[in-house]
């Protein structure tokens, strides 16, 4: 290195100080007013009457039953939505098939259509008023209005995450371990747990946890299927609309924060993931 | 083990890969197919592995149809272009894969596993590698670890593919004695793919020389430099 | 002669993983559009006009559309200076402003619909601000714009980031020893190349937006021709339990967003062939 103190030598890929100042503090403004005021306010907002206040409002009866339902729905259609992106992954990289790009943009479908159109689907499809629907209501099963259908519009709206996590990972990785795997004798089942699993474990952990946050959170295509009964398809972000309009603002803005801390250990483990196993998961960011 | 590739045809897509190709390897030797790329030999190499299905004819196995036989079946030792070693297993526990992927009743007990794979290490000459990922190993002790890998089935034939292609000149040269004398000490019937005609005629039994999906020439090296039976082996070799 | 339809393979797991993917597939997606679009063809295309074609919906379809547009193209260039800044400079907070890029996929949108109204309400801390100066931002225009932005944020800053990530110096170099202002070197060189994925992160941010409800319901006040979104309309037929009324709109809604979606892929082909990238 050449001694930088003698005269400032800036290099011709480098801004000049006063722009590169200024990008930062817009990028730093801007990500300040849109992103950290909000994440503030949640918090301000639930803690307005104090710590006591707030922890009641969890306490509460239709809280805590909103809690145990999203729970419920992320447990199974996290799972749900992790077997089928392991398949399609498979699917799609491990075989040579006609009409592969075809299949590629039906996964990606939900992405492009909006939540309530797709609890609109649903209801459409497997609502009371349909041929299917009220044959499964009459045999005591229902799907709108109960918790299938919300599940349904969860995996809907998360359908692509972990597929979409996997498939560029397992591309690059390639087949070759797992032929070798063939040669070596092992079947099926003992070549994926042993090679294909280990190799792609930390981008399907991190698909789950962006599917599991989108699950949690999941508001309109809920909205639509629910049918909002409180106690019963009430979830966490049903709830928190519910009890924002009857003026309940910091049982609502309470509940609010409980899930904001959940998109924040998300982000952080998102984080801690992208640094650790930068190599494993996928450097596209498209969600 | 003798093997016999009866009309062997393959294409992908629409895009023929294997005219029907006929070829008799006998037991024990070591054959080259030798050609550029997209002569179809290591199309010829997956087949025999059963990594690939033709579309037509058959390979017969010391004179048993095995064209049906699934590749676990086939038990070939198998080594890969860049190797496939797994990469999150040490080099002992990638010899040792194939016999822990044997059903419980055939399986060895871990004692013999161990004992298996510490006489492997030292087949290649390598025998304090163990505790190693494949990560930390350079180019060459990869590629004979992948040897070893493939040799722990106890496997009926040995097939390469391009065994040499991912080291520089120095080492290559190195390793082809290497795999010479593990075939001479095994005795298993090996075939290798290469582009390098070089590394064939010095190297192998016999060579077969491949291009377009076609044989052009089956011949002892001398004889095929003697006698070059087409244009295109005659440039080949010269090159 | 036509190409197989698939090529045979000693893989392990075709049945099983084609069976799970198709079957989830169907029952999951394609079944439920499919009855969307047939409640459509049983309700008839006249019919489907005559719900689309009165003056509420034309303007909640207007309004989510042009709305989620100019949203779109204010994350275009934010995403791309957030892009920018977060790779080539170095300074402190740099690592919680990236993964604060983020917090608009983590966080759900209803929290994200009550806390920018909490804001920006005239009661709120800068929507007080803003009430000062005459400006109105909840329950207007504005505050569904802010909702927008906000749930788009992460699309354009994401998809560009790699692409400055693997710039080369030596191209800048070379255009500096050109001759070139680093302004131009910037407008003519390093713009260009960012622009197919800048596109891309544009299509996806619009086609979110467009769709957008738990974050704007709460902001936007829902006036019928004001600031009433097209989403919105779905919901209220759904409550009435008007489902033809639904289909039709959003009917409307997704041929339209495919529309977008498709034209955006040909400008992004276009571009992409015009710069040589593949």
């Amino acid at each position: 290195m050449s001694d930088a103190s003698a005269f400032s030598f800036r290099a011709p890929t480098d801004e000049s100080p006063l722009v590169r100042r200024a990008l930062i503090g817009v990028a730093v403004l801007g990500l300040g007013l849109l992103v950290g005021a909000p994440l503030v306010a949640v918090f301000a907002e639930a803690l307005k009457q104090g710590w006591l206040a707030a922890l009641k409002s969890l306490g509460n009866r239709d809280a805590l039953s909103a809690i145990w339902l999203t729970l419920t729905i992320a447990a199974i259609s996290v799972p749900l939505n992790a077997v089928f992106g392991i398949a399609a992954a498979w699917l799609i990289t491990r075989f040579d098939f006609r009409g592969k790009a075809f299949l590629i943009t039906l996964i990606d479908l939900p992405f492009s259509v909006s939540p309530v159109v797709a609890g609109l689907c649903i209801v459409l499809m497997f609502g009371a008023n349909s041929l299917l629907g009220g044959w499964l209501v009459a045999q005591g099963f229902p799907i709108v209005f109960a918790l299938p259908g919300i599940v349904l519009a969860t995996v809907f709206i998360t359908f692509p995450f972990i597929a979409r996590e996997l498939i560029p990972v397992m591309i690059e990785q390639g087949r070759a371990e797992e032929e070798a795997a063939l040669t070596l004798g092992a079947g099926g089942w003992h070549l994926f747990r042993t090679v294909t699993l280990p190799n792609i474990r930390w981008a399907l952990l991190y698909g789950v946890l962006l599917c599991n946050a989108r699950a949690m959170g999941e508001f309109g295509a809920v909205a639509v299927v629910s049918g909002k009964i409180r106690g019963q398809t009430a979830t966490m972000p049903i709830t928190i609309e519910m009890l924002y309009n009857e003026y309940l603002s910091v049982a609502a803005f309470s509940l609010a924060a409980v899930l904001t801390l959940l998109a924040l250990v998300t982000l952080l483990a998102k984080t801690v993931l992208e640094r650790r196993h930068a190599d494993q998961i996928a450097a596209t960011h498209r969600h | 083990m003798h093997i016999e590739i009866d009309e062997i045809a393959k294409s992908f897509g629409t895009t023929a890969a294997l005219h029907p190709v006929s070829l008799s390897i006998p037991s024990g030797a070591l054959v080259a197919l030798l050609g550029p790329s997209g002569s179809g030999k290591t199309t010829l190499l997956r087949i025999l592995g059963g990594l690939e299905y033709p579309n037509s004819g058959r390979v017969l196995f010391d004179g048993e149809d095995a064209t049906g036989l699934t590749v676990q079946e086939r038990r070939a030792g198998f080594v890969f272009q860049s190797y496939a070693l797994f990469r999150h297993m040490t080099v002992f526990e990638n010899i040792a894969y194939g016999l822990k992927a044997r059903p419980r009743a055939t399986r060895p007990p871990a004692a013999e596993i161990a004992r298996r794979v510490q006489r492997l290490l030292d087949l290649i000459q390598l025998p304090d590698i163990a505790a190693r990922y494949p990560a930390q190993l350079s180019g060459g002790q990869r590629q004979r670890v992948a040897l070893a890998r493939a040799l722990a089935i106890e496997p009926r034939m040995l097939l390469l593919d391009e065994p040499f292609g991912a080291l520089d000149a120095r080492v290559r040269k190195e390793l082809r004695q290497g795999l010479r004398d593990i075939h001479d000490a095994t005795g298993l019937t090996s075939v290798f793919v290469t582009h390098d005609q070089e590394e064939a005629m010095e190297l192998a039994d016999l060579v077969v020389v491949m291009s377009m999906g076609r044989i052009e020439q089956v011949g002892r090296p001398q004889d095929i430099r003697a006698r070059p039976a087409t244009a295109f082996v005659r440039d080949f070799i010269a090159a | 002669m036509g190409r197989p339809l698939y090529q045979r393979s000693p893989m392990p797991g075709l049945g099983l993983s084609a069976g799970i993917t198709l079957t989830m597939l169907s029952i999951v997606v394609l079944l439920p559009v499919g009855a969307l679009l047939a409640k459509g063809v049983s309700f008839g295309p006249g019919n489907l006009w005559d719900v689309v074609n009165r003056e509420r919906v034309w303007s909640a379809l207007f309004l989510s559309f042009r709305l989620s547009f100019f949203a779109a193209i204010f994350n275009l260039v934010f995403g791309t200076l957030l892009a920018w800044v977060l790779v080539r400079y170095r300074f402190a907070g740099r690592r919680l402003l990236d993964a604060a890029v983020d917090l608009p996929f983590a966080l759900p949108t209803a929290v994200a619909g009550i806390a920018l109204t909490a804001l920006y309400a005239p009661n709120g801390v800068l929507g007080g601000l803003a009430q000062q100066i005459g400006w109105k931002i909840a329950y207007t225009q504005t505050g569904i714009l802010i909702a927008l932005v906000f749930v788009g944020l992460p699309f354009v800053a994401r998809t560009v980031q790699p692409v400055v990530e693997e710039i080369e110096r030596e191209v800048e170099e070379a255009s500096a020893t050109l001759g070139a202002s680093r302004l131009t070197t910037l407008r003519r060189v390093i713009l260009p190349m960012l622009a197919p994925a800048a596109l891309t992160g544009f299509a996806l941010a619009l086609a979110r937006a467009v769709g957008e409800y738990g974050s704007v319901i709460f902001i936007a006040g829902n006036i019928p021709l004001k600031t009433e979104i097209a989403p919105l309309l779905i919901v209220i037929q759904l409550e009435e339990f008007n489902y033809d009324a639904a289909a039709a709109i959003g009917i409307a809604m997704l041929t339209i967003s495919f529309a977008m979606l498709l034209a955006i892929n040909l400008i992004q082909i276009w571009s992409r062939r015009r710069i040589g990238y593949v």
